[in-house]
């Protein structure tokens, strides 16, 4: 192969695991959640005050760590709401994730307006900068795409790994399905229903917060208004396309992340063909898929079903 | 006393939200009684930004409606932000494939178009969740993704307005228009079409038979296909009824504000829908008050902004807190709701 195109492959490469990173981040905490029975559309706000909350603690204190910290918290705050309202209160899931996008995307462009004004240079911040895995990272295109990323790509890859031991060989990972499928039997066994939902969506907060905080803290180094654009929306087809499974979530996370990686470089590369096109390849890809295993249904029995113990 | 602590509630949401938007107009460093009074007059204080919450309402109307008569069977349309643009489509194809047709016509050809547009794109996650029991709520969304990529092709290319270099279609002919009502004002015809859809799924929602198995197989579907009422049928039908409204607004927007297919038509209307239909609780008339309610919020909330300097993010905040407060307000100021049905 001549050397430009391997050198195109591997920024192909290497550019599809940045911008599946955050997805895949966002999409585990979703399959969390949606397991135990609760489906939360308000990954879109969960992401975007992980977004905000880390580049306010990272722009006060330089210490990327502690903004992190700030990214999964402003996270959790979200989707504690969110359990609160439709665990406590039973209300539905689905409107109170989707008032929580309006909330969050009306709460975080207020703040950030509020602290600092109206301004054509966007504050930012220093990026994390990637690691470089001694001799792994010399490997021919892979090396570099795999191997030189920043520790969140790491960490996405483990999480998918510790998960998916989590859920299929742990009996805390059957809990988890118990409560999503058959509550009553799961309370009939003993398990607390409720209290192993508001784990799930804490995971779901802290999961999605990391992902938005990703977006700020490697990726852009700024903020601005509805910085994330949708992408909670996409983690959460990343979770139907990848059947609540941690290895789907990361594929379709991939399939995502290469489409959008391949629409900016033919973009640059001046070729006729819409960037649209690309862009609604994985929607179109994750509906053919849903036909296709039609009748193999893989949600929760209980999703979006509030459980009360008092009732028949 | 349900009703007394009934409006309890409701009297405390608003003093929250009040309390909230007072926190909010401080910390901003602005005035509050000017922030006030500004946002009133943006709404009332003068004919053409009354108007502008008629135009802005028009949308969240025929959207909310639609949404409206979706959960009347437990169809949770989170698509008709697609669906809206499908609408558009539709007229858009009409308009620039028939130039010829008279303007009665074109527009009653474009208005049937659009529901049909909208209603396919919203029935196909209707027969999936009624037939296969696969849930409309990822798909509704995937589809307005589709959607909104899909216009921003056919404005690049099959659609594109040769002579000029943007994205965007050409003019449509002058026949498909709605005709304007207020002449120096955008507002259009379109409201009025709203109104009359209104009162058309009031009809169709309480006063037919249909109507009447659509709400059965909301409240109880299991019940429904007990007693022989035909489930699928049913909730295939208030999806395609809720996708083709929603395909209306689209069609308005362009008809009555646009004149031609550019991407962006909508921001975000057919989202907020799903709140209107929320506030209106799923009747006609709620819907028509909620969406009117929205649209003042938004219209008096840019006037806030450019009179007291308050962001108008203001808005995103207080309507995504009432919504919250309202499906909350059960447990948070003693559950009457649940009272009345159980009785």
């Amino acid at each position: 192969m001549d050397v430009p195109l391997i050198a195109t492959l591997t920024t192909f490469l290497a550019a599809t695991i940045r911008m599946a990173t955050p997805l895949t981040l966002a999409g585990l905490g979703e399959t969390i959640s949606e397991k135990s029975g609760v489906i939360n559309i308000g990954v879109e706000a969960i992401m975007l005050s992980g977004a905000f909350f880390s580049f306010l603690t990272v722009f006060a204190t330089g210490n990327h760590f502690l903004g992190l910290l700030a990214g999964m918290a402003g996270g959790a705050a979200v989707s504690m709401v969110h359990a609160v309202v439709s665990l406590r209160c039973k209300a539905n899931q689905t409107i109170v994730g989707l008032a929580l996008n309006f909330l969050i995307l009306g709460l975080t462009s207020f703040l950030f307006l509020k602290s600092f004004g109206q301004t054509t240079i966007l504050p930012s911040i220093a990026v994390i900068k990637p690691i470089q895995i001694p001799i792994l990272s010399r490997i021919p295109i892979l090396g570099q795409a795999l191997f030189h990323q920043d520790i969140f790509v790491y960490l996405a890859i483990a999480l998918v790994i510790g998960l998916s031991v989590f859920f299929y060989k742990t009996e805390w990972g059957v809990s988890l399905h118990a409560v999503g499928e058959h509550p009553r039997a799961a309370d009939t066994a003993g398990l607390q229903v409720d209290t192993i939902r508001y784990l799930a969506c804490l995971a779901n907060g802290l999961l999605g917060g990391m992902g938005g905080a990703y977006l700020v803290l490697v990726k852009l180094g700024f903020f601005m208004e509805n910085l994330t654009a949708g992408k909670g929306y996409i983690a959460l087809v990343t979770v139907i396309l990848g059947r609540r499974n941690p290895w789907g979530v990361m594929g379709a996370a991939l399939v995502v992340g290469a489409a959008e990686a391949l629409q900016i470089r033919l973009q640059t590369m001046g070729i006729p063909i819409p960037s649209q096109v690309f862009s609604m390849f994985p929607y179109v890809v994750t509906i053919v898929v849903l036909l296709f295993s039609i009748g193999k249904s893989s949600d929760p029995s209980a999703l979006g079903v509030p459980y009360e113990r008092d009732k028949r | 006393m349900n009703r007394f602590r009934d409006a309890l509630g409701f009297l405390a949401i608003a003093a929250i939200l009040l309390l909230i938007s007072v926190l909010l107009i401080l910390a901003v460093g602005s005035d509050v009684t000017k922030a006030f009074s500004s946002f009133l007059r943006g709404i009332f204080g003068s004919f053409y930004g009354f108007s502008e919450v008629l135009v802005r309402a028009t949308p969240l109307i025929l959207a909310g409606l639609g949404v409206a008569v979706g959960f009347r069977t437990g169809f949770v349309n989170i698509g008709a932000e697609g669906q809206i643009y499908l609408g558009a489509i539709a007229i858009t194809v009409l308009g620039l494939a028939a130039p010829g047709l008279p303007p009665v016509l074109m527009v009653g050809l474009a208005i049937l178009l659009g529901f049909v547009f909208g209603g396919i794109w919203s029935v196909v996650p209707g027969i999936l969740k009624a037939r296969f029991g696969i849930s409309e709520v990822i798909n509704t969304i995937m589809l307005n993704y589709i959607a909104l990529n899909l216009v921003g092709v056919l404005v690049r290319t099959w659609l594109k307005d040769p002579s000029y270099p943007y994205p965007m279609s050409p003019m449509l002919p002058a026949a498909a228009s709605y005709p304007e009502l207020l002449s120096p004002t955008r507002l259009h015809a379109g409201f009025l079409v709203a109104l009359a859809a209104a009162v058309a799924v009031y009809v169709l929602v309480f006063r037919t038979p249909t109507g009447f198995e659509m709400r059965a197989v909301g409240l109880n579907s299991r019940a429904c296909h007990c007693a022989g009422i035909p489930v699928y049928k049913n909730i295939v039908l208030s999806a395609f009824i809720s996708g083709g409204l929603a395909g209306i607004a689209g069609v308005g927007e362009i008809a009555g504000l646009h004149h031609r297919l550019i991407e962006g038509i909508s921001p975000g209307y057919g989202y907020i829908a799903i709140i209107v239909s929320l506030l209106g609780q799923n009747h006609p008339l709620g819907v028509v008050v909620a969406a009117l309610g929205v649209s003042a919020l938004h219209v008096g909330s840019l006037s806030m902004q450019r009179a007291a300097g308050v962001p108008t993010s203001i808005a995103s905040i207080i309507m995504g807190t009432l919504v919250v407060l309202i499906l909350a307000r059960k447990s948070l100021f003693g559950s009457t709701v649940k009272l009345v049905r159980e009785n």
